[in-house]
């Protein structure tokens, strides 16, 4: 892997932020979907008696969401952190060089040589370290698709169940719906973030 | 980089400025150097564009590990925004600067340096062998601004105060105080803010022995100049933008 400090990476990182931020509203919303469902089919009473374990399946998995995604957040700022980090480094290391050409002459040009090395290991551990977040936070982003597909078997369960329950059908249908869209969302928008962190650490 | 020793005795001032590399964008400024027999005291070391030549023309006098202090005499970028690259340079050395700027100026990066706050009253820079006094200068311009007064060189860097703008590569020194005047005018009446700090600042000054008066950007002032700028300067309104 290879991360290059630059405009583009501090962008990328950033987008995955504000990617991972929507993700946690639509959990929050497929949690009130679930609170909804719950409502209606606790009113449809036999007529939607399959629906209701549905509805907490829902609710966990909208809880487990939010709480993979606050662990991801916590990494991301991390990962933002460190690019911050990097870029002081390569910075550092940049005019460090600059300097020990333009002052080759001076007396004390040699004293700048430990301040040197010192730039370059730290600058090293950074891009070590930033690799070693990027591979924790694809796979935590994995993670998070699970619960989002998970969501997206149990709508089609709920469309199923919703057309026994008699004038709840539409009611019912719709929590379906919502759940079935904010799944798909998730999806994407972890997709997004999977997408611009394989480029980070690629370099592309 | 201009490399001027305006004090030499048992250890030397020396003034760095007329970077001829410095891009056409950006103010001019002068740094000062306090270096002592194995300490050297950076004043006002300038913006991030300025660290690689700065840095370089300092090597001519000390080693990177007898660079032990740096002074800040206000937050603005020209001032000390290289401190994060002073930071990685120096990891063991002290950072001189207003207690009230402490959270602001750490958004340059400081987590290696020392930073040691300067109270509202001032204090001291203690380099062992010489003792530098941290003079309050609050409000020209900064809201926490402090000047470095050496009473046995008899220098007193001034900061902003004393500032003049004008075209690059002009003599460290003013030549003829009249013709200065115009240079100096429109800088402190716009970035002064306050006719009862400056007021209050000269009183304080005028107690002080001053052979050299040294500003962060133009000319410096020597002899009869410095009475002649204290007085001129008295003589001006200041905040004119209300």
């Amino acid at each position: 892997m290879r991360m290059s400090s630059n405009k583009s990476q501090f962008v990328a990182v950033a987008s995955i932020a504000a990617e991972l931020s929507a993700v946690m509203e639509v959990a929050k919303e497929i949690s009130l979907a679930a609170a909804n469902a719950k409502a209606i089919a606790f009113r449809a009473g036999e007529k939607a008696k399959g629906f209701q374990p549905i509805t907490d399946f829902i609710n966990e998995l909208a809880k487990e969401t939010i709480e993979l995604v606050n662990n991801i957040n916590e990494h991301a700022l991390k990962l933002y952190r460190l690019t911050v980090k990097e870029h002081r480094m390569s910075e550092a290391c940049k005019r460090f060089e600059k300097v020990a050409v333009s002052a080759s002459s001076a007396p004390y040009a040699g004293s700048l040589t430990q301040s040197l090395q010192q730039a370059r290991q730290r600058r090293t551990d950074c891009r070590r370290q930033f690799s070693l977040h990027v591979s924790e936070l694809l796979a935590q982003l994995a993670d998070v698709m699970h619960p989002a597909r998970a969501a997206r078997v149990i709508a089609a369960n709920s469309r199923i169940e919703a057309s026994q329950a008699g004038e709840y059908l539409q009611s019912l249908q719709a929590v379906a719906e919502s759940v079935d869209h904010a799944a798909q969302i998730i999806h994407d928008k972890v997709h997004k973030c999977r997408s611009a962190l394989t480029m980070i650490s690629t370099g592309d | 980089m201009k490399m001027t020793k305006i004090y030499e005795g048992a250890y030397q001032w020396i003034m760095y400025g007329r970077d001829p590399y410095k891009p056409d964008n950006i103010i001019d400024t002068n740094q000062y150097v306090v270096r002592t027999d194995k300490r050297c005291l950076l004043i006002d070391p300038g913006g991030i564009e300025l660290f690689a030549p700065m840095l370089a023309a300092v090597l001519h006098h000390a080693p990177v590990d007898e660079i032990t202090d740096l002074f800040a005499s206000h937050q603005d970028p020209d001032i000390i925004s290289s401190l994060g690259l002073w930071d990685q340079a120096l990891p063991h050395a002290k950072l001189h600067a207003a207690g009230l700027w402490e959270g602001f100026l750490r958004h340059f990066g400081c987590e290696s340096i020392q930073y040691v706050p300067i109270p509202d009253n001032g204090g001291v820079i203690n380099l062992g062998s010489v003792e530098l006094q941290i003079v309050p200068a609050h409000y020209l311009h900064s809201s926490a601004n402090f000047n470095i007064y050496d009473p046995q060189a008899k220098i007193l860097f001034s900061g902003d105060i004393g500032a003049a703008l004008e075209a690059p590569g002009q003599p460290v020194f003013v030549e003829n105080f009249d013709a200065h005047v115009e240079k100096m005018r429109f800088f402190h009446q716009r970035w002064m803010p306050s006719n009862q700090a400056k007021r209050a600042w000269i009183d304080r000054v005028r107690s002080l022995d001053i052979e050299i008066l040294a500003p962060q950007h133009g000319r410096m002032f020597k002899g009869d100049d410095v009475k002649r700028f204290l007085d001129w300067f008295e003589a001006l309104q200041v905040g004119i933008a209300v």
